[in-house]
């Protein structure tokens, strides 16, 4: 079973057989669409990534849920 | 009435009157329920599929009543973010507006949502620190151009299956951004931080965005009043045109699409809008030599128009390099959807063959890739004698069973009158039948149509005529109808 883990943000992600994608440890929902050959999410809707990894990235670095900077 | 202006015209005083409701409501607790009630939404029920649009306009709808209640202005209006003059050193962005970027981590640090006076929530409401921006900085520098917004605003029809981010052509999917130059989704990126997320009404350059797609939309509205918001039936749960939205309230106005279609009704006024006019269709002369044509942007779509005298086969084809896809559209109805094709010409070109009756036709020629631009030549013949002549109805004889055995089919008969009288044709049969009639002595003019005159859902058409050949033209009521009928001309009441 492959798996990748990476520390990017301050998070944790790990993506397990190229399709299991966790982010500190919470399961993250995605969709591909085959079609465009691209990822995206619900916690990113206006953007479609080449990579799962990709868009875990973007999910690391840009939504409130896991990234948190103080004032 | 809600008058919106473009956000950097707005003077001092609109200036300070927005910010202060928008501050209002965020110390009421009314503002980030709109930021939950976006964030909680199903993400491909309001993103990605036909209720965009009207999910969006009920939206900002919904927030602009509010920021006139605590402003006690009512017509105060959600000011647009013109685009195409709305670049990081645009007005709109100064101190007693928006405030500007955000500094070296993205923190916004100016204006009246800096950090310190602006807090955002994530998705369960709690507050997730200050406002963030980056402008330009997440993969797309610049703004939709002008001539971008008008290149979409010329796409039709409104959505098309299948009624997601594949959609195409489709001005819901190219205004939100899937397909051709990227007008709303480029906006989110743009700005970048705290419009990323479903949280985006976190900044409040969300309400201004989306101010500007539904004034984009407006104008569509006005520019193709025939137009219709699609589908009206048939599509997923929650994105036909009388289909509840997801997670919209009821209120003073309906929580369908249908119920925010007409922005006038709604009491919104744009400043500028104008309606462009619609574009006029390349005419094409059965038989003439190929019209050479051009798609020189990604995603525009060409639109051609010719005319059949009279029934009979035809074949429609581009030829050359381009990949193109044809669409046909007809008779004497530029929506009317008959055929559509990818590759049944030659090298990858498009080509229909199909047997019209008279009357009007329109062909839409877009290339196969929507990112793709390219030339290609266009042509549209007749197919000599025609292998299947036009049935001929007998006055008081039997009648004729057909078939409409096709989505889009219509079948032409013909009938001859040599005494002045008063006639019937009918249909009989289980198949909910539409019929049109046509004469004398000519298949363009038409004299009278029908849809349910006859029994149960059958046409029937009773007139005078006078001597002279007509035709009467059978389709069913629903374009990708089909089945079995009979029909016979009776003379005399």
């Amino acid at each position: 079973m492959a798996q990748h883990t990476e520390t990017f943000a301050g998070c944790t992600i790990t993506i397990k057989d190229n399709t299991g994608l966790t982010i500190n440890g919470k399961e993250i929902d995605y969709q591909y669409d085959p079609i465009k050959d691209k990822y995206s999410s619900k916690y990113l809707p206006y953007t479609l990534y080449d990579s799962l990894l990709e868009l875990a990235r973007a999910i690391a670095k840009h939504t409130v849920e896991f990234s948190h900077i103080d004032e | 009435m809600a008058i919106r202006k473009d956000a950097n015209t707005l003077t001092a005083a609109e200036r300070a009157e927005f910010v202060a409701a928008i501050l209002a409501l965020k110390a009421e607790g009314v503002y980030d329920q709109f930021v939950l009630r976006h964030a909680n939404a199903i993400m491909n029920a309001i993103h990605r599929c036909p209720a965009f649009l009207p999910w969006h306009r009920r939206f900002i709808f919904d927030l602009e009543r509010e920021l006139q209640r605590v402003s006690g202005n009512p017509n105060l209006g959600i000011p647009y973010w013109n685009w195409p003059s709305g670049g990081s050193t645009a007005s709109m962005w100064n101190d007693d507006l928006l405030g500007g970027n955000g500094d070296a981590s993205g923190v916004v640090r100016t204006g009246p949502f800096r950090a310190g006076q602006w807090s955002i929530i994530n998705a369960s409401g709690v507050s997730s620190g200050p406002l963030m921006r980056e402008f330009g900085q997440n993969g797309f520098s610049n703004l939709p151009t002008q001539t971008e917004i008008n290149q979409v605003i010329a796409v039709t029809p409104y959505d098309r299956s299948p009624w997601d981010m594949n959609s195409n052509p489709s001005f819901r999917n190219q205004v939100e951004g899937w397909t051709g130059p990227n007008l709303h989704n480029r906006g989110h990126v743009w700005v970048g931080g705290s419009m990323l997320p479903m949280t985006s009404p976190n900044d409040p350059v969300f309400f201004m965005h989306h101010s500007m797609v539904d004034k984009i939309w407006h104008e569509w509205q006005l520019r193709f009043p025939t137009q219709g918001y699609l589908p009206a039936t048939g599509g997923p749960f929650g994105q036909n045109l009388t289909d509840l939205m997801n997670n919209t309230p009821s209120g003073p106005v309906g929580s369908r699409p249908i119920d925010v279609l007409d922005s006038v009704a709604l009491g919104i006024v744009y400043d500028d809008a104008t309606p462009q006019p619609q574009p006029q269709p390349t005419v094409l002369i059965v038989g003439a030599a190929p019209t050479q044509a051009d798609i020189a942007t990604a995603g525009e779509v060409d639109v051609f128009r010719f005319d059949v005298p009279a029934f009979g086969a035809h074949t429609m084809a581009t030829a050359g390099p381009s990949d193109t896809f044809m669409t046909l559209f007809g008779p004497n109805d530029a929506n009317l959807e008959v055929a559509s094709d990818d590759d049944a010409g030659e090298n990858f070109n498009s080509q229909i063959t199909r047997t019209l009756s008279a009357g009007t036709y329109y062909l839409r020629i877009r290339l196969f890739s929507p990112n793709a631009t390219g030339n290609y030549a266009i042509a549209v013949r007749a197919d000599g004698a025609n292998p299947n002549p036009i049935p001929e109805l007998t006055l008081d004889g039997v009648s004729i069973n057909a078939t409409l055995s096709a989505a889009n089919e219509s079948d032409v008969y013909r009938f001859t009158v040599t005494a002045e009288d008063t006639y019937t044709i009918e249909t009989s049969g289980a198949t909910d039948t539409v019929m049109s009639l046509h004469g004398p002595n000519s298949q363009i003019p038409e004299i009278g149509s029908d849809d349910d005159g006859g029994d149960s859902f059958n046409a029937r058409i009773r007139r005078p005529l006078s001597p002279g050949e007509y035709f009467a033209r059978v389709r069913h009521y629903s374009p990708i109808g089909i089945g079995a009928y009979s029909i016979r001309i009776i003379r005399g009441n």
